[in-house]
Protein backbone atom coordinates (compact mmCIF):
# COMPACT_ATOMS: atom_id res chain seq x y z
CA UNK A 1 0.00 0.00 0.00
CA UNK A 2 2.63 2.74 1.08
CA UNK A 3 4.64 1.43 -2.57
CA UNK A 4 1.74 2.07 -4.08
CA UNK A 5 0.63 5.51 -2.79
CA UNK A 6 5.19 6.19 -3.34
CA UNK A 7 4.17 5.39 -7.01
CA UNK A 8 1.31 7.72 -7.62
CA UNK A 9 3.04 10.32 -5.86
CA UNK A 10 6.04 9.58 -8.32
CA UNK A 11 4.00 9.15 -11.12
CA UNK A 12 2.36 12.66 -10.32
CA UNK A 13 5.74 14.47 -9.96
CA UNK A 14 6.93 12.96 -13.21
CA UNK A 15 4.07 14.51 -14.96
CA UNK A 16 4.28 17.97 -13.11
CA UNK A 17 7.98 17.96 -13.95
CA UNK A 18 7.30 16.82 -17.62
CA UNK A 19 4.90 19.58 -17.94
CA UNK A 20 7.11 22.09 -16.70
CA UNK A 21 9.86 21.43 -18.52
CA UNK A 22 8.01 21.30 -21.85
CA UNK A 23 6.36 24.80 -20.47
CA UNK A 24 9.46 26.60 -20.01
CA UNK A 25 10.89 24.63 -23.77
CA UNK A 26 8.34 25.91 -26.30
CA UNK A 27 6.98 29.04 -24.50
CA UNK A 28 4.06 30.30 -22.40
CA UNK A 29 2.27 31.13 -25.48
CA UNK A 30 2.19 27.45 -26.81
CA UNK A 31 2.23 25.70 -23.11
CA UNK A 32 2.34 27.40 -19.86
CA UNK A 33 4.06 25.71 -17.00
CA UNK A 34 2.91 25.30 -14.04
CA UNK A 35 5.16 27.78 -12.37
CA UNK A 36 3.30 30.04 -15.00
CA UNK A 37 -0.29 28.73 -13.98
CA UNK A 38 -0.17 28.71 -10.40
CA UNK A 39 -0.29 32.51 -9.22
CA UNK A 40 -2.41 32.99 -12.35
CA UNK A 41 -4.94 30.32 -10.83
CA UNK A 42 -4.26 32.37 -7.32
CA UNK A 43 -5.65 35.67 -9.39
CA UNK A 44 -8.30 33.93 -11.01
CA UNK A 45 -9.91 32.39 -7.82
CA UNK A 46 -9.47 35.64 -6.02
CA UNK A 47 -11.24 37.80 -8.99
CA UNK A 48 -13.94 35.48 -8.14
CA UNK A 49 -15.46 34.84 -12.25
CA UNK A 50 -14.33 31.84 -13.07
CA UNK A 51 -16.06 30.24 -9.71
CA UNK A 52 -18.99 32.33 -10.56
CA UNK A 53 -19.54 31.29 -13.94
CA UNK A 54 -18.60 27.37 -13.17
CA UNK A 55 -21.35 27.49 -10.52
CA UNK A 56 -23.91 28.49 -12.33
CA UNK A 57 -22.72 26.55 -15.25
CA UNK A 58 -22.97 23.15 -12.92
CA UNK A 59 -26.30 24.25 -11.33
CA UNK A 60 -27.68 24.31 -15.12
CA UNK A 61 -25.90 20.78 -15.75
CA UNK A 62 -27.35 19.21 -12.69
CA UNK A 63 -30.95 20.23 -14.01
CA UNK A 64 -30.25 18.10 -16.88
CA UNK A 65 -28.28 15.14 -15.78
CA UNK A 66 -30.58 15.10 -12.79
CA UNK A 67 -33.61 14.57 -15.11
CA UNK A 68 -31.57 11.90 -17.07
CA UNK A 69 -30.83 9.94 -14.13
CA UNK A 70 -34.53 10.29 -13.04
CA UNK A 71 -35.68 9.22 -16.66
CA UNK A 72 -32.74 6.94 -17.33
CA UNK A 73 -32.88 4.11 -14.44
CA UNK A 74 -36.42 3.27 -14.33
CA UNK A 75 -36.28 2.79 -18.19
CA UNK A 76 -32.89 0.68 -18.15
CA UNK A 77 -33.97 -1.27 -15.24
CA UNK A 78 -37.51 -2.34 -17.04
CA UNK A 79 -35.20 -2.95 -20.17
CA UNK A 80 -33.02 -5.49 -18.20
CA UNK A 81 -36.00 -7.65 -16.91
CA UNK A 82 -38.39 -7.46 -19.54
CA UNK A 83 -37.65 -9.21 -22.52
CA UNK A 84 -40.70 -7.02 -24.57
CA UNK A 85 -39.18 -3.81 -23.08
CA UNK A 86 -36.00 -4.88 -24.12
CA UNK A 87 -37.00 -5.27 -27.98
CA UNK A 88 -39.06 -2.43 -28.11
CA UNK A 89 -36.44 0.15 -26.69
CA UNK A 90 -32.97 -1.44 -27.31
CA UNK A 91 -33.00 -0.39 -30.97
CA UNK A 92 -33.51 3.17 -30.34
CA UNK A 93 -30.96 2.90 -26.92
CA UNK A 94 -28.07 1.93 -29.40
CA UNK A 95 -29.41 4.71 -31.75
CA UNK A 96 -28.90 7.37 -29.41
CA UNK A 97 -26.37 5.98 -27.71
CA UNK A 98 -23.72 6.62 -30.81
CA UNK A 99 -25.12 9.93 -31.91
CA UNK A 100 -22.92 12.93 -31.45
CA UNK A 101 -23.55 15.42 -28.86
CA UNK A 102 -21.63 17.97 -30.86
CA UNK A 103 -23.69 17.45 -33.90
CA UNK A 104 -26.72 17.87 -31.81
CA UNK A 105 -25.66 20.95 -30.46
CA UNK A 106 -27.07 23.12 -34.29
CA UNK A 107 -30.16 21.54 -34.27
CA UNK A 108 -30.61 22.22 -30.21
CA UNK A 109 -30.00 26.31 -30.82
CA UNK A 110 -32.32 26.37 -33.10
CA UNK A 111 -35.22 24.56 -31.13
CA UNK A 112 -34.37 26.04 -27.66
CA UNK A 113 -32.48 29.20 -28.69
CA UNK A 114 -29.01 29.76 -26.21
CA UNK A 115 -30.55 29.99 -22.66
CA UNK A 116 -31.13 27.16 -20.12
CA UNK A 117 -33.37 25.28 -21.92
CA UNK A 118 -30.67 24.39 -24.23
CA UNK A 119 -28.18 23.94 -21.65
CA UNK A 120 -30.31 21.55 -19.57
CA UNK A 121 -31.28 19.54 -22.74
CA UNK A 122 -28.25 18.66 -24.40
CA UNK A 123 -26.55 17.43 -21.05
CA UNK A 124 -29.91 15.55 -20.66
CA UNK A 125 -29.37 13.54 -24.12
CA UNK A 126 -26.16 13.36 -23.84
CA UNK A 127 -26.25 11.10 -20.11
CA UNK A 128 -29.23 10.27 -20.79
CA UNK A 129 -28.86 6.64 -22.87
CA UNK A 130 -25.42 6.17 -20.84
CA UNK A 131 -27.32 5.76 -17.75
CA UNK A 132 -29.98 3.79 -19.83
CA UNK A 133 -27.14 1.59 -21.08
CA UNK A 134 -25.22 1.23 -17.85
CA UNK A 135 -28.27 0.03 -15.63
CA UNK A 136 -29.58 -1.78 -18.53
CA UNK A 137 -26.49 -4.28 -18.27
CA UNK A 138 -26.41 -4.38 -14.57
CA UNK A 139 -30.17 -5.17 -14.45
CA UNK A 140 -29.95 -7.99 -17.82
CA UNK A 141 -26.86 -9.58 -15.19
CA UNK A 142 -28.68 -9.91 -11.58
CA UNK A 143 -28.36 -13.56 -10.54
CA UNK A 144 -31.25 -15.44 -11.44
CA UNK A 145 -30.88 -17.46 -8.47
CA UNK A 146 -31.77 -14.63 -6.31
CA UNK A 147 -34.44 -14.29 -8.22
CA UNK A 148 -35.56 -17.94 -8.14
CA UNK A 149 -35.31 -18.22 -4.53
CA UNK A 150 -37.33 -15.26 -3.85
CA UNK A 151 -39.91 -16.88 -5.95
CA UNK A 152 -39.90 -20.14 -4.17
CA UNK A 153 -40.47 -18.42 -0.77
CA UNK A 154 -43.65 -16.80 -2.34
CA UNK A 155 -42.82 -13.44 -2.65
CA UNK A 156 -44.53 -11.29 -4.83
CA UNK A 157 -43.44 -9.68 -7.92
CA UNK A 158 -43.42 -6.27 -6.14
CA UNK A 159 -41.45 -7.77 -3.29
CA UNK A 160 -39.22 -9.31 -5.33
CA UNK A 161 -38.49 -5.48 -6.86
CA UNK A 162 -37.93 -4.00 -3.58
CA UNK A 163 -36.08 -6.52 -1.57
CA UNK A 164 -34.03 -8.43 -4.23
CA UNK A 165 -33.49 -6.51 -7.32
CA UNK A 166 -33.20 -3.21 -6.20
CA UNK A 167 -30.68 -3.94 -3.84
CA UNK A 168 -28.80 -5.79 -6.09
CA UNK A 169 -28.98 -3.09 -8.37
CA UNK A 170 -27.25 -0.76 -6.35
CA UNK A 171 -23.81 -0.59 -7.28
CA UNK A 172 -24.99 -0.26 -11.30
CA UNK A 173 -27.08 2.67 -10.54
CA UNK A 174 -24.00 4.69 -9.09
CA UNK A 175 -21.77 3.10 -11.80
CA UNK A 176 -24.34 4.53 -14.68
CA UNK A 177 -24.61 7.61 -12.81
CA UNK A 178 -20.74 8.10 -12.51
CA UNK A 179 -20.90 7.34 -16.51
CA UNK A 180 -23.81 9.85 -16.56
CA UNK A 181 -21.95 12.19 -14.81
CA UNK A 182 -18.74 11.88 -17.16
CA UNK A 183 -21.09 12.83 -20.23
CA UNK A 184 -22.93 15.55 -18.12
CA UNK A 185 -19.77 17.41 -17.68
CA UNK A 186 -18.03 17.24 -21.41
CA UNK A 187 -21.80 18.08 -22.99
CA UNK A 188 -21.75 21.02 -20.72
CA UNK A 189 -18.65 22.01 -22.24
CA UNK A 190 -19.64 21.41 -25.90
CA UNK A 191 -22.87 23.01 -25.69
CA UNK A 192 -21.54 26.01 -23.57
CA UNK A 193 -18.18 26.51 -25.94
CA UNK A 194 -20.44 26.31 -29.25
CA UNK A 195 -22.69 29.42 -27.78
CA UNK A 196 -19.88 30.53 -25.90
CA UNK A 197 -21.91 31.27 -22.48
CA UNK A 198 -20.66 30.15 -19.57
CA UNK A 199 -17.63 28.63 -17.99
CA UNK A 200 -17.43 26.93 -21.76
CA UNK A 201 -17.51 30.50 -23.05
CA UNK A 202 -14.81 31.61 -20.39
CA UNK A 203 -12.88 28.60 -21.71
CA UNK A 204 -13.18 29.92 -25.04
CA UNK A 205 -12.59 33.16 -24.82
CA UNK A 206 -9.72 32.74 -22.62
CA UNK A 207 -7.84 30.52 -25.20
CA UNK A 208 -7.98 33.81 -27.49
CA UNK A 209 -5.44 35.26 -25.02
CA UNK A 210 -1.91 35.49 -25.77
CA UNK A 211 -0.71 33.48 -22.85
CA UNK A 212 -2.08 29.76 -21.97
CA UNK A 213 -2.14 30.38 -18.55
CA UNK A 214 -5.45 31.24 -17.78
CA UNK A 215 -6.74 28.49 -20.31
CA UNK A 216 -5.26 25.86 -18.10
CA UNK A 217 -5.78 27.37 -15.14
CA UNK A 218 -9.78 27.29 -16.30
CA UNK A 219 -8.78 23.37 -17.32
CA UNK A 220 -7.43 22.48 -13.55
CA UNK A 221 -10.65 23.55 -12.49
CA UNK A 222 -12.68 21.47 -14.77
CA UNK A 223 -10.55 18.52 -13.74
CA UNK A 224 -10.79 19.37 -9.98
CA UNK A 225 -14.64 19.05 -10.73
CA UNK A 226 -14.43 15.55 -12.20
CA UNK A 227 -12.26 14.10 -9.82
CA UNK A 228 -14.61 15.04 -6.72
CA UNK A 229 -17.61 14.44 -8.00
CA UNK A 230 -16.13 11.02 -9.07
CA UNK A 231 -14.74 10.33 -5.28
CA UNK A 232 -18.41 11.52 -3.99
CA UNK A 233 -20.48 8.93 -6.13
CA UNK A 234 -17.75 6.27 -5.51
CA UNK A 235 -17.88 7.24 -1.78
CA UNK A 236 -21.90 7.04 -2.21
CA UNK A 237 -21.29 3.51 -3.54
CA UNK A 238 -19.56 2.47 -0.38
CA UNK A 239 -22.04 3.84 1.69
CA UNK A 240 -24.50 2.09 0.25
CA UNK A 241 -23.31 -1.05 -0.83
CA UNK A 242 -20.32 -1.92 0.81
CA UNK A 243 -20.54 -5.50 -0.14
CA UNK A 244 -20.56 -4.69 -3.96
CA UNK A 245 -17.02 -2.77 -4.05
CA UNK A 246 -15.44 -5.11 -6.63
CA UNK A 247 -18.40 -5.46 -9.11
CA UNK A 248 -18.60 -1.72 -9.31
CA UNK A 249 -14.64 -1.34 -9.81
CA UNK A 250 -15.36 -4.22 -13.05
CA UNK A 251 -17.94 -2.37 -14.73
CA UNK A 252 -16.58 0.67 -14.49
CA UNK A 253 -14.68 0.31 -17.72
CA UNK A 254 -16.10 1.82 -20.48
CA UNK A 255 -17.77 -0.67 -22.65
CA UNK A 256 -20.75 -0.52 -24.87
CA UNK B 1 -47.52 -9.92 -28.03
CA UNK B 2 -44.55 -11.45 -25.78
CA UNK B 3 -44.44 -14.64 -28.30
CA UNK B 4 -43.51 -12.98 -31.00
CA UNK B 5 -39.82 -12.59 -32.66
CA UNK B 6 -37.45 -10.16 -31.18
CA UNK B 7 -36.82 -9.02 -35.04
CA UNK B 8 -40.14 -8.44 -35.69
CA UNK B 9 -41.36 -6.28 -32.46
CA UNK B 10 -38.11 -4.32 -33.64
CA UNK B 11 -39.26 -3.67 -36.66
CA UNK B 12 -42.74 -2.93 -34.72
CA UNK B 13 -41.06 -0.41 -32.47
CA UNK B 14 -39.32 1.64 -35.10
CA UNK B 15 -42.37 1.83 -37.12
CA UNK B 16 -44.42 3.29 -34.34
CA UNK B 17 -41.63 5.38 -33.54
CA UNK B 18 -41.13 7.03 -36.74
CA UNK B 19 -45.11 7.21 -37.17
CA UNK B 20 -45.16 9.44 -33.89
CA UNK B 21 -42.55 11.20 -35.23
CA UNK B 22 -44.10 11.87 -38.69
CA UNK B 23 -47.79 12.89 -36.47
CA UNK B 24 -45.75 15.25 -34.01
CA UNK B 25 -43.71 17.09 -36.72
CA UNK B 26 -47.27 17.52 -38.79
CA UNK B 27 -48.72 18.82 -35.86
CA UNK B 28 -46.55 21.65 -34.43
CA UNK B 29 -44.73 23.63 -37.91
CA UNK B 30 -42.78 22.44 -40.32
CA UNK B 31 -40.14 25.02 -39.26
CA UNK B 32 -39.67 23.70 -36.17
CA UNK B 33 -39.06 20.27 -36.40
CA UNK B 34 -39.23 18.36 -39.62
CA UNK B 35 -41.06 14.81 -40.49
CA UNK B 36 -39.30 11.78 -40.96
CA UNK B 37 -40.44 11.78 -44.54
CA UNK B 38 -38.88 15.06 -45.52
CA UNK B 39 -35.67 13.55 -43.62
CA UNK B 40 -35.67 10.88 -45.86
CA UNK B 41 -36.62 12.51 -49.24
CA UNK B 42 -33.90 15.06 -48.33
CA UNK B 43 -31.14 12.37 -47.72
CA UNK B 44 -32.28 10.62 -50.78
CA UNK B 45 -31.43 13.88 -53.18
CA UNK B 46 -28.40 14.95 -51.09
CA UNK B 47 -26.91 11.46 -52.00
CA UNK B 48 -28.09 11.21 -55.49
CA UNK B 49 -26.77 14.94 -56.27
CA UNK B 50 -23.59 13.59 -54.68
CA UNK B 51 -23.28 16.28 -51.86
CA UNK B 52 -23.63 13.61 -48.99
CA UNK B 53 -21.25 10.92 -50.02
CA UNK B 54 -18.16 13.97 -51.07
CA UNK B 55 -18.70 14.97 -47.61
CA UNK B 56 -18.56 11.62 -45.81
CA UNK B 57 -15.44 11.07 -47.93
CA UNK B 58 -14.20 14.01 -46.43
CA UNK B 59 -14.48 13.33 -43.12
CA UNK B 60 -13.48 10.18 -43.57
CA UNK B 61 -10.14 10.92 -44.27
CA UNK B 62 -9.20 12.64 -40.87
CA UNK B 63 -11.30 10.25 -38.84
CA UNK B 64 -9.25 7.36 -39.99
CA UNK B 65 -6.18 9.17 -40.19
CA UNK B 66 -6.58 10.19 -36.78
CA UNK B 67 -8.06 6.84 -34.93
CA UNK B 68 -5.30 4.55 -36.49
CA UNK B 69 -2.69 6.96 -35.02
CA UNK B 70 -4.52 6.63 -31.71
CA UNK B 71 -5.17 2.75 -31.51
CA UNK B 72 -1.08 2.35 -32.70
CA UNK B 73 -0.31 4.59 -29.62
CA UNK B 74 -2.54 3.67 -27.15
CA UNK B 75 -2.99 0.06 -27.17
CA UNK B 76 0.75 -0.70 -26.26
CA UNK B 77 0.27 1.95 -24.02
CA UNK B 78 -2.44 0.49 -22.35
CA UNK B 79 -0.94 -2.81 -22.32
CA UNK B 80 2.42 -1.54 -20.47
CA UNK B 81 -0.35 0.18 -17.52
CA UNK B 82 -2.30 -2.76 -17.62
CA UNK B 83 0.58 -5.67 -16.74
CA UNK B 84 3.22 -3.60 -14.91
CA UNK B 85 1.83 -2.53 -11.23
CA UNK B 86 4.68 0.61 -10.82
CA UNK B 87 3.29 1.62 -14.26
CA UNK B 88 -0.30 1.73 -13.32
CA UNK B 89 0.65 3.44 -9.86
CA UNK B 90 2.51 6.11 -11.69
CA UNK B 91 -0.21 6.49 -14.83
CA UNK B 92 -3.44 6.26 -13.09
CA UNK B 93 -3.64 9.36 -10.99
CA UNK B 94 -2.10 11.40 -14.02
CA UNK B 95 -4.45 9.46 -16.61
CA UNK B 96 -8.01 10.29 -14.34
CA UNK B 97 -7.05 13.49 -14.08
CA UNK B 98 -6.54 14.03 -17.48
CA UNK B 99 -9.99 11.64 -18.42
CA UNK B 100 -12.01 14.17 -16.45
CA UNK B 101 -10.88 16.90 -18.73
CA UNK B 102 -13.79 17.09 -21.38
CA UNK B 103 -11.69 16.83 -24.72
CA UNK B 104 -13.20 19.82 -26.19
CA UNK B 105 -12.25 22.00 -23.65
CA UNK B 106 -8.49 21.16 -25.12
CA UNK B 107 -9.89 22.72 -28.46
CA UNK B 108 -7.65 26.21 -27.79
CA UNK B 109 -4.97 23.88 -27.56
CA UNK B 110 -5.62 22.07 -30.83
CA UNK B 111 -5.66 25.44 -32.33
CA UNK B 112 -2.73 26.91 -31.02
CA UNK B 113 -0.96 23.68 -32.31
CA UNK B 114 -2.19 22.40 -35.31
CA UNK B 115 -4.57 25.01 -36.73
CA UNK B 116 -8.14 24.95 -37.58
CA UNK B 117 -7.43 22.75 -40.70
CA UNK B 118 -6.66 18.98 -41.43
CA UNK B 119 -4.26 18.52 -39.02
CA UNK B 120 -6.26 19.96 -36.48
CA UNK B 121 -8.89 17.96 -37.41
CA UNK B 122 -6.83 14.70 -36.85
CA UNK B 123 -5.38 16.28 -33.49
CA UNK B 124 -8.68 16.19 -32.22
CA UNK B 125 -10.14 12.54 -33.05
CA UNK B 126 -6.70 11.17 -31.78
CA UNK B 127 -7.01 12.85 -28.15
CA UNK B 128 -10.75 12.07 -28.26
CA UNK B 129 -10.39 8.07 -28.96
CA UNK B 130 -6.92 7.76 -27.06
CA UNK B 131 -7.76 7.61 -23.35
CA UNK B 132 -11.04 5.67 -24.12
CA UNK B 133 -8.91 3.30 -25.62
CA UNK B 134 -6.03 3.33 -23.04
CA UNK B 135 -7.87 2.74 -20.20
CA UNK B 136 -10.40 -0.25 -22.07
CA UNK B 137 -6.87 -2.00 -22.89
CA UNK B 138 -5.48 -1.44 -19.15
CA UNK B 139 -8.33 -3.28 -18.03
CA UNK B 140 -8.12 -6.18 -19.89
CA UNK B 141 -4.85 -6.41 -19.90
CA UNK B 142 -5.26 -6.34 -15.61
CA UNK B 143 -7.63 -9.02 -15.95
CA UNK B 144 -6.14 -11.68 -17.46
CA UNK B 145 -6.55 -14.56 -15.88
CA UNK B 146 -3.21 -15.49 -13.45
CA UNK B 147 -3.72 -19.23 -13.84
CA UNK B 148 -3.57 -18.95 -17.91
CA UNK B 149 0.32 -17.33 -17.31
CA UNK B 150 1.01 -19.93 -14.49
CA UNK B 151 -0.25 -23.36 -16.83
CA UNK B 152 2.28 -21.01 -19.85
CA UNK B 153 4.86 -20.63 -17.25
CA UNK B 154 4.62 -24.24 -15.50
CA UNK B 155 5.03 -25.57 -19.61
CA UNK B 156 8.46 -23.73 -19.74
CA UNK B 157 7.11 -21.03 -22.05
CA UNK B 158 9.90 -17.88 -22.19
CA UNK B 159 8.69 -14.71 -22.14
CA UNK B 160 8.22 -13.73 -25.26
CA UNK B 161 6.18 -16.49 -25.79
CA UNK B 162 4.06 -16.00 -23.08
CA UNK B 163 3.22 -12.27 -24.27
CA UNK B 164 2.25 -13.60 -27.61
CA UNK B 165 0.61 -17.46 -26.99
CA UNK B 166 -1.33 -16.03 -23.51
CA UNK B 167 -1.42 -12.79 -22.98
CA UNK B 168 -2.01 -11.46 -26.29
CA UNK B 169 -5.23 -13.77 -27.30
CA UNK B 170 -6.80 -13.88 -23.92
CA UNK B 171 -7.25 -10.14 -23.92
CA UNK B 172 -7.87 -9.14 -26.93
CA UNK B 173 -11.79 -9.54 -26.41
CA UNK B 174 -10.96 -6.33 -24.68
CA UNK B 175 -8.52 -4.66 -27.38
CA UNK B 176 -11.46 -5.39 -29.52
CA UNK B 177 -14.31 -3.56 -27.11
CA UNK B 178 -11.77 -0.26 -26.81
CA UNK B 179 -11.69 -0.47 -30.50
CA UNK B 180 -15.26 0.17 -30.64
CA UNK B 181 -16.02 2.44 -27.99
CA UNK B 182 -12.72 4.05 -29.57
CA UNK B 183 -14.05 4.45 -33.26
CA UNK B 184 -17.30 5.82 -31.89
CA UNK B 185 -15.68 8.09 -30.09
CA UNK B 186 -13.77 8.71 -32.83
CA UNK B 187 -16.69 9.56 -34.87
CA UNK B 188 -18.14 11.86 -32.31
CA UNK B 189 -14.20 13.97 -32.40
CA UNK B 190 -14.97 13.81 -35.99
CA UNK B 191 -18.19 15.55 -36.31
CA UNK B 192 -17.06 17.79 -33.41
CA UNK B 193 -14.11 18.84 -34.99
CA UNK B 194 -15.54 20.19 -38.07
CA UNK B 195 -18.01 22.21 -36.34
CA UNK B 196 -15.64 23.49 -34.01
CA UNK B 197 -12.34 24.19 -36.18
CA UNK B 198 -12.97 25.62 -39.77
CA UNK B 199 -16.15 24.33 -40.80
CA UNK B 200 -16.24 21.70 -44.08
CA UNK B 201 -17.56 19.08 -45.37
CA UNK B 202 -20.39 17.26 -42.98
CA UNK B 203 -19.86 20.10 -40.43
CA UNK B 204 -20.22 22.64 -43.30
CA UNK B 205 -23.39 21.38 -44.67
CA UNK B 206 -25.01 21.39 -41.02
CA UNK B 207 -23.69 24.70 -40.51
CA UNK B 208 -25.32 26.04 -44.00
CA UNK B 209 -28.47 24.20 -42.59
CA UNK B 210 -28.60 25.97 -39.51
CA UNK B 211 -28.50 28.77 -40.93
CA UNK B 212 -31.07 28.43 -43.16
CA UNK B 213 -33.69 27.14 -40.35
CA UNK B 214 -33.43 23.63 -42.58
CA UNK B 215 -34.18 20.75 -40.05
CA UNK B 216 -34.33 18.53 -42.63
CA UNK B 217 -30.88 19.37 -43.60
CA UNK B 218 -29.56 19.14 -40.38
CA UNK B 219 -31.52 16.05 -39.21
CA UNK B 220 -30.33 14.26 -42.40
CA UNK B 221 -26.69 14.41 -41.75
CA UNK B 222 -27.29 13.70 -37.83
CA UNK B 223 -28.70 10.30 -39.22
CA UNK B 224 -25.80 9.63 -40.99
CA UNK B 225 -23.53 10.17 -38.72
CA UNK B 226 -26.01 7.82 -36.49
CA UNK B 227 -25.92 4.86 -39.38
CA UNK B 228 -22.14 5.66 -39.57
CA UNK B 229 -21.77 4.83 -36.14
CA UNK B 230 -24.09 1.95 -36.10
CA UNK B 231 -22.15 0.34 -38.98
CA UNK B 232 -18.85 0.80 -37.03
CA UNK B 233 -20.01 -0.75 -34.00
CA UNK B 234 -21.75 -3.80 -35.58
CA UNK B 235 -18.97 -4.52 -38.00
CA UNK B 236 -16.47 -4.44 -35.30
CA UNK B 237 -18.71 -6.70 -33.47
CA UNK B 238 -19.25 -8.93 -36.39
CA UNK B 239 -15.25 -8.86 -37.04
CA UNK B 240 -14.80 -10.26 -33.42
CA UNK B 241 -17.24 -12.94 -33.97
CA UNK B 242 -15.20 -13.95 -36.92
CA UNK B 243 -11.78 -13.76 -35.07
CA UNK B 244 -12.45 -14.37 -31.74
CA UNK B 245 -15.36 -17.67 -32.09
CA UNK B 246 -14.17 -18.86 -28.69
CA UNK B 247 -15.21 -15.78 -26.49
CA UNK B 248 -18.65 -15.60 -26.19
CA UNK B 249 -19.76 -12.26 -25.52
CA UNK B 250 -22.91 -11.63 -22.70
Amino acid sequence: MRTRLFYNFLGITLALAVWEALGRAIGEENFAPPSVVLPEYIDLLRDGQMLRELANSLLQMLVGYGLACFVGLPIGIAMGRSRLGDALLHPWLSMFVVTSVAALVPLFVLVFGTGFAFRAAIVFVASVWYVMLTIYQGARGVEPRFIDVGRSFGASRWSRLRCILLPALYPYVITAMRIGLVHAIRAMVVAEMFVIVGYGGLIYRSGLSVSTAPLLALLVTLMVVGVIANALLRGGAKIVAPWYEERVASVGSPQT
Amino acid sequence: MRHLHPALLTAISLVIGLALWELAAHDVQRVVFAPPSAVLARLATDTASGVLPLALLGSLRHLALGFALSVIVAVPLGFAVGRSEKAAAMANPVLNAFYAIPPVALIPFILIWFGLFFEGRVALVFLMSFFEILVTVAAGARNVDPSLLSVGRSFGASRLRLVTHVMLPASLPFVFAALRVGLVRAINAMITAELFLAAVNLGEMMKHAALRFDMAGMLAVIFLLCLLGLAAQEGLKGLETRILPWYVRR
